[in-house]
């Protein structure tokens, strides 16, 4: 068990005269026991992040430490960390049995010891029967289990997912996800988890770190991010369907678009600005008639409408922009209908154009 | 698409046909290779004949082809165990390292392999006689791997390219140093690719007539280079010995492939579909 501090760790590549960041200075601690998720799209330098950690990649700037050691100087083998693969990386040549064995193996553990080790922690990931098996003779949910059981078979202080659910199929990420949550309820040992699927990372996460273009973009349980989003990026990327955002003018409280005007906002700026509401924050009703509208009512032209099961998602179009409402699963509009949407003032997040940042 | 029956047949027969016509020649040699000059040249072609050891007696005992073939063994192990060890040595960082160096050596290597062997043995006499060591095994072993090794390292890097580097990576994770992952984990994965390869530069070295005749004494010359002379011979005898010596020299072959050949079909098939 072991906390982690990244201290203005980056990591810059230059092949041949030309510089790829893979990451820009970033600091990141993490406490003991605690499952932080990495969440950013792909190429963000999540997998960079990690292996850094790991020691599989060189740092160009900063400090990695793991528990109370500086570990830059460290080979893998030496920072007491397991990792899991997102294409798994079992031994092929060997068993199941021989996978798992492998990291005690390796540590010169006594043979007795390694089979009641490797009894525990095939038992936990449930992998009973399968000792014997080669890894190509396995389904995929059945390899992440090895690798699972791999990874925890020496007890390390901290472990490393790296997108290890995403060659699964649905029903079987699911069921992982909850398996990897109640590993980590029982063993409590730090981890760092990376996933472009934000509702991995809402449902494993103590804490998320948003990452784009090389960079944290917020810091925060999930609840916060999704409650309380820093940035447009992060208010775009966490939820599902997105974050609608709106440009337009705001002064004085007010904010306008072309076919909407919304207040009042107790927020002080003056100038562009990009207006965020979730879908689920929008209401859709029939629009009766011409009748004029109620205050933060905007007319919208039907684009759109989906039927997800749960929901009916309703596309409208104002002003030339496009605005998502997410409506109760009885509500049936027509494509061209015009509707009235209901947008609150207070359920909404505002941010400046220029820096993107939340305007608090 | 799956072929048809008919066509599935037809592939059959072709192969089976090309079989024969491929293997006559070898055959006949084997066949010859039993019977006295008369009875092996005799026109019109004569299908049984008596069977006599006679050219096999006088190419091993009394020409003592034994050291040839002793020869022969310690050139090609020597061969292809240092090409081996080189091979994958060099093919791994190769396969590994990102930079563009890597790039520049394997074209290179690729040059050299590009060239007629003839067109480097003048500078290997000088050297060998300036050194003093023309006509050892060292100096043929030592020309043998510089000329096979370029292929070694092209063909054992494409076998490693295969190996995802997430394999390392989790055995250094594991616990592993750089080399005990490569020795443990990776070179266990690689076999077949070893085994074709080393498959491949023994055939070099055992099959390698020129160099060998250039650069050894009857000695510590190996079997092809031993043998040459009688094939052309104008002796009946001789000739017959260079028959019998054919057939000894193929025999090896036939019984390795067939002990490897799972190996080979894999390591090949392993190229063919990833490479
Ligand atoms: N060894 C490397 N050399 C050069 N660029 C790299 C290397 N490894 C990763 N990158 C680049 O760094 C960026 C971040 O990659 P990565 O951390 O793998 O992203 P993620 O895991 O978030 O998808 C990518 O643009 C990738 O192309
Ligand atoms: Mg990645």
């Amino acid at each position: 068990m072991a906390r982690i501090e990244l201290k203005d760790v980056s990591r810059i590549w230059s092949q041949s005269g030309k510089q790829t960041v893979g990451l820009k200075p970033m600091s990141l601690s993490i406490a003991d026991g605690e499952f932080v998720v990495l969440l950013g799209p792909s190429g963000c330098g999540k997998t960079t992040t990690m292996r850094i950690v790991a020691g599989l990649e060189s740092t160009s700037t900063g400090e990695v430490w793991i528990g109370e050691r500086c570990v830059n100087s460290f080979e893998p083998k030496d920072r007491d960390v397991a990792m899991v693969f997102q294409s798994y990386g079992l031994y092929p040549n060997m068993t199941v049995f021989e996978n798992i064995a492998f990291p005690l193996k390796i540590r010169g553990v006594a043979s007795t010891e390694i089979d009641a080790a490797v009894k525990r922690a095939a038992a936990m990931v449930e992998l009973g029967e399968l000792m014997d098996r080669k890894p190509k003779a396995l389904s995929g949910g059945q390899r992440q289990r090895v690798a699972l059981a791999r990874a925890i078979v020496r007890k390390p202080s901290v472990f490393l997912m790296d997108e290890p659910l995403s060659n699964l199929d649905a029903k079987l990420r699911v069921s992982m996800r909850s398996h990897i949550k109640h590993l980590h309820h029982t063993l409590k040992v730090t981890t760092l988890y990376v996933t472009h699927d934000q509702i991995e990372a809402m449902t494993l996460a103590d804490r998320v770190v948003v990452m784009s273009k090389a960079e944290i973009q917020q810091v925060g349980t999930p609840d916060q991010i999704y409650n309380d989003p820093a940035n447009t990026f992060v208010a775009g990327f966490v939820g599902s369907p997105a974050m609608n955002l709106i440009e337009g003018e705001f002064n004085d409280g007010r904010f306008t678009a072309s076919d909407m005007t919304l207040s009042p906002f107790h927020l002080s700026h003056t100038g562009c600005a990009v207006l965020g509401v979730r879908p689920e924050d929008v209401r859709v009703s029939r629009r009766e008639g011409s009748a004029t509208l109620d205050a933060n009512r905007v007319a919208a032209t039907v684009f759109s409408c989906e039927l997800t099961g749960d929901a009916t998602l309703v596309v409208g179009n104002v002003g030339g922009q496009q605005i998502i409402a997410k409506a109760d699963k009885s509500a049936r509009f027509a494509i061209g209908e015009t509707v009235s949407l209901l947008i609150e003032p207070d359920r909404c997040f505002l941010f400046d154009a220029a820096t993107q940042r939340r305007i608090r | 698409m799956p072929l048809s029956r008919f066509a599935q047949r037809i592939i059959y027969v072709a192969l089976a046909l090309w079989l024969v016509i491929a293997s006559l020649p070898v055959i006949w040699t084997a066949v010859i290779s039993l019977r006295d000059y008369v009875d092996a040249f005799a026109n019109p072609v004569k299908w049984s004949a008596p069977v006599t050891f006679e050219n096999y007696r006088a190419l091993w005992i009394d020409r003592e082809f034994y050291r040839n073939f002793f020869n022969t063994m310690v050139v090609t192990i020597g061969t292809v165990s240092i090409s081996l060890c080189v091979g994958c040595l060099a093919a791994y960082a190769l396969a590994r390292y990102r930079g563009s160096l890597g790039f520049w050596l394997l074209l290179v290597a690729l040059v050299f392999r590009a060239l007629p062997h003839s067109t480097l043995l003048p500078s290997f006499f000088t050297l060998f006689d300036a050194l003093g060591i023309r006509n050892t095994y060292f100096s043929l072993i030592f020309v043998l791997v510089a000329i096979n090794q370029p292929f070694t390292i092209w063909m054992l890097r494409s076998f490693f390219m295969n190996i995802p580097a997430e394999l390392d990576e989790a055995a250094m994770v594991d616990g592993c140093s750089r080399f005990q992952a490569f020795r443990r984990v990776i070179i266990p994965v690689m076999w077949p690719g070893i085994v074709t390869t080393g498959l491949f530069s023994f055939l070099l070295a055992y099959n390698d007539f020129l160099l060998s005749s250039a650069l050894t004494n009857a000695e510590k010359m190996t079997m092809p280079a031993a043998i040459a002379n009688s094939i052309s011979a104008e002796s009946e005898a001789l000739l017959m010995q260079g028959v019998a010596g054919a057939v000894s020299i193929t025999l090896p072959l036939i019984i390795l492939v067939v002990i490897f050949q799972r190996q080979i079909v894999s390591g090949l098939t392993q190229g063919a579909v990833k490479g």
